[in-house]
């Protein structure tokens, strides 16, 4: 019990000194993805970079890619020379964890396109960024700046069907900063299931 | 054959009504959900409270209209009758989930969220029953989460007017009951509740009117607060505060905390904060935080002996232990302990004036009295006294005995007292750094506290006497009574002469400047009493004399305070330090400038310090120039209640205090350490800089 306290209180205090801040730069880090090659930001310097936070088992999540309305927005963007990171950053043990080698087949069944998919068993990244749900995205600019974090769209639901209907905030962000214009909705409360960091059991 | 299908459509058109029954209930994984309809019957012009009941299963959670971190509401899509209408759905008060290192708001094991119901008057019954419904979705989570959905009705008798005496179905009026004080309660208007902003994020000050042990803050607004922050709670006795932690992405200070405060015993409060100060009483600390206070207090005590107000007073009494090291052990205690008394006693005086006029709503600093130029002259006149009784000119001990009166310098237990009482009155103004936060502290805590902080520095400004005095090896150690007394009793004079020229100095300050030279002509006085008392020691009519003197020395300069009208504060005005107004430093602020305030007093002597060592240096005042920031100085050497006002809304009780206010109005000031240096100064310009520019980068 003690120690729950102890590892909630550390995370609780290193979330909020690590997490990014839009307009701020956001926070570089190095991954590896579901291939075994190492990823790190600064490599992708000079183009846009979108994170997704994903687990396939989150129903937000299943939502987004059982509608394609996932799948579709990476085809799109990586065709506009976007980068797209899947991350996931569920604990062993812990709903959503995948090795690479299921990630890789998870990829091929639903038919996700993303440029790579980073495995974050530990949590780093999410840490470093304070992803909090499945799925949480950030867009960062070319030149290293957080212009967007937040929820996929503006209407949480679990229904497949009721994805179409929302308004994207990803791909809005993109199209406005493509264009030269300043992100208008740069902050949202992403929704969806927690993250899935480790914990002392629940 | 043909007997056979018809049976069956018979049975089925008998089940198809059991088919379509309202189910009022229904169980999901890991919950049971209830639409709750208490009234018996429904009828025009009728209003009641429905509800959604869920009961869960242990570990899973259903969650609250701001979900936190992760997490939905659940949320009813209602099917009613024509003309019935339903409010919004409430929230009973939510407690915080944590989940690793993340925060949700929510319910566990059961909740039930009241629904208001209106039936209008020109309601119509279109058949004997009306049947509420609804489709009802919700997220059920413990560490992993399930959404679910359900479509509850319940059916009621429709009644086309108001029956005589309409009845209620006791299951569902007991569950609405049951769960009635569950919501939070607007606030009393008795109560306040206030935020002010920090640079973390935000106190949020509430006044109840009780001790409020444990509070919790949720707000409405998602993105204004960091969920997962803890929110440390400092009690008060009639009120709580609580430390937020805003969101990292929060640009701007809110116009408002709207939010839901829960407190100890189940109360649960809807509160709209507005940004203001709250001063809230007598917080009774926490034993343990007691206790570091007390002992911070007592090391500032002990500090205090070695300031050099304090000091010429230790030497006295050193000396009259040293003459008394030959006297039994238990008197040369007995003298300690009376020592003791007389300083415990003193700060208990002044504690007791301070709690009165904080009673009597004044807001009076410590040191407030060496503002006032009387008692700087009285002190100045008494040392002065002694200062020459010490010099050799006279004898205070002989003639003061013969005269019958004669107090911190006389010899035996009164001697002792009143020396105890003289470090007391000299030590008030060296705020020390312990000091100033231990008694800014007490101040501000209920009577219990600050008499028990006083207590602690009493004891440990007279511990180091006290030591001696206790301890019979070391008395040994002092010395034996010789000529070389007489040397150090008059080298002693020296810094009360010292301590002399100061407390002039400050007079100058604070009094009108034609009362300086009265005080001088009563320095010429006390001399020439001195003279009559050395040169006829122990004679009744010299004494007499002496005493009309000294008289008259005092009398000069009260007349000449009381009637002289006191010049404009001497403040330290250069071309570099503006004189500090509060619409001053708004002024600036609105005009994009930061503003540095110096708070101090002449007779503040860490000040002064800090002033000249640090301030006034070349590379810092080029540094203040080069960063744009506007100097103010705040002299508190005569009082000001602006100032003493703006101290106390900082904080701050008494001098030094130094603030730097960054230029965006809304962030609040940055307060250095009560000790300078160069360097600390440098690093918080810096971090303006930074923090300035940081804003601006954000599209602020």
């Amino acid at each position: 019990m003690i120690r729950r306290i102890a590892l909630a209180l550390t995370f609780a205090i290193t979330l909020p000194v690590f997490a990014a801040r839009v307009g701020a730069p956001a926070p570089t880090f190095t991954g590896t993805d579901s291939h075994g090659s190492t990823i790190s930001l600064s490599q992708y310097r000079g183009k846009y970079v979108v994170l997704e936070w994903t687990n396939k088992d989150c129903p937000y999540t299943r939502a987004q890619y059982e509608s394609g309305n996932m799948q579709a927005l990476q085809r799109k963007w990586t065709a506009k020379g976007v980068v797209w990171l899947t991350i996931l950053s569920s604990a062993p043990g812990h709903q959503g964890y995948m090795t690479a080698a299921q990630e890789n087949a998870w990829i091929q069944t639903v038919h996700a396109d993303p440029t790579a998919a980073i495995l974050d068993p530990d949590g780093t990244i999410g840490m470093a960024y304070g992803a909090k749900t499945t799925p949480h995205m950030f867009v960062i600019n070319p030149e290293g700046k957080l212009i967007y974090d937040g929820a996929i769209d503006d209407h949480p639901t679990t229904d497949s069907s009721a994805v179409d209907k929302a308004h994207n905030y990803v791909t809005d962000a993109l199209t406005e900063a493509m264009a030269g214009r300043v992100v208008a909705t740069d902050y949202t409360r992403p929704y969806g299931c927690s993250v899935k960091y480790a914990s002392e059991g629940e | 054959m043909r007997a056979l299908r018809n049976t069956i459509f018979i049975l089925l058109a008998a089940l198809l009504p059991l088919l379509g029954r309202a189910q009022a209930t229904a169980t999901a994984p890991h919950l049971t959900v209830q639409l709750v309809v208490p009234p018996a019957q429904i009828f025009p012009g009728q209003h009641f409270t429905a509800g959604l009941y869920f009961k869960l299963a242990p570990g899973w959670h259903v969650y609250w209209t701001n979900a936190g971190d992760s997490g939905e509401p659940p949320a009813i899509d209602w099917n009613l009758p024509a003309g019935i209408t339903a409010g919004p759905m409430q929230f009973p008060a939510p407690q915080r989930l944590p989940l690793g290192p993340l925060m949700d708001f929510g319910y566990e094991h059961q909740v039930l969220f009241p629904i208001p119901v209106t039936v209008p008057s020109s309601f119509k019954p279109s058949g004997p029953t009306a049947t509420l419904g609804g489709k009802v979705t919700w997220l059920v989570c413990s560490n992993v989460c399930i959404p679910g959905k359900a479509t509850l009705s319940v059916d009621r008798p429709a009644l086309a007017s108001p029956p005589a005496s309409p009845g209620t179905i006791a299951a569902d009026q007991q569950l609405i009951d049951e769960f009635r004080n569950t919501l939070p309660q607007p606030l009393p208007a008795s109560d306040q509740a206030r935020f002010l902003a920090t640079s973390k994020g935000f106190t949020l000050a509430v006044k109840t009117g009780h001790r409020e042990q444990s509070a919790e803050f949720f707000p409405f607004d998602s993105s204004i607060l960091s969920n997962a922050a803890p929110q440390p709670v400092q009690p008060f006795g009639d009120g709580v505060k609580i430390a937020l932690t805003k969101d990292q992405n929060l640009n701007s200070t809110p116009n408002q905390l709207h939010g839901v405060l829960v407190l100890g015993n189940r109360r649960a409060y809807e509160i709209h904060a507005t940004p203001g100060t709250l001063v809230l009483s007598a917080a009774s600390a926490s034993s343990s935080a007691m206790l570091r206070i007390v002992l911070l207090a007592f090391l500032g005590g002990i500090i205090l002996n070695l300031m050099p107000c304090v000091f010429p007073v230790l030497f006295l009494k050193g000396l009259a232990l040293v003459q008394s090291s030959s006297e039994e052990r238990r008197k040369i205690r007995l003298h300690g302990l009376v020592y003791t008394l007389g300083i415990v006693i003193s700060f208990w005086i002044i504690v007791g004036t301070l709690l009165a006029l904080r009673a009597a709503g004044h807001n009076f600093g410590w040191g407030f009295q060496f503002q006032s130029p009387l008692f700087l002259a009285l002190l100045a006149l008494l040392l002065f006294f002694l200062g020459l009784s010490l010099a050799g000119q006279f004898e205070i001990g002989l003639s003061l005995t013969s005269a019958g009166s004669g107090l911190a310098a006389k010899q035996g237990y009164t001697g002792s007292f009143f020396t105890g009482v003289l470090a007391v009155v000299v030590a008030t103004p060296c705020t020390a750094p312990f000091m100033g936060a231990a008694i800014g502290y007490a101040l501000t805590a209920s009577a219990a506290t600050s008499i028990a902080v006083f207590t602690a520095v009493a004891l440990g400004l007279a511990a180091p006497y006290l030591l001696l005095a206790f301890n019979p090896a070391w008395t040994r150690l002092l010395p034996r009574p010789g000529a070389w007394m007489e040397v150090l009793k008059q080298a002693v004079s020296i810094p009360i002469f010292g301590t002399v020229i100061w407390l002039v100095w400050v007079f100058n300050q604070t009094a009108a400047a034609a009362s300086l030279v009265f005080l001088l002509t009563a320095f010429l006085l006390l001399a020439i009493a001195g003279w009559i008392l050395g040169r006829w020691p122990a004679k009744t009519p010299a004494t007499i004399a002496a005493v009309l003197v000294v008289t008259a020395a005092v009398a000069v300069p009260l007349w000449a305070i009381h009637t002289l009208a006191p010049s404009q504060v001497a403040s330290v005005q250069d071309a570099v330090w503006q004189p500090f107004s509060p619409d001053l430093v708004a002024r600036y602020r609105s005009e994009g400038k930061p503003v540095f305030v110096d708070f101090t007093a002449s007779w503040c002597l860490s000040c002064q310090v800090n002033e000249r060592v640090v301030l006034d240096r070349p590379e810092v005042q080029d540094a203040l120039k080069s960063s744009g920031v506007e100097l103010i100085r705040a002299d508190w050497t005569r009082h000001s209640q602006v100032i003493a006002d703006t101290l106390a809304s900082l904080g701050r009780d008494g001098v030094p205090t130094y603030a730097l206010y960054p230029a965006n109005p809304n962030d609040p000031p940055h307060l250095l350490p009560e000790v300078l240096t160069p360097g600390i100064v440098i690093r918080a310009l810096d971090q303006l800089k930074a923090g300035d520019s940081s804003a601006a980068k954000s599209g602020l």
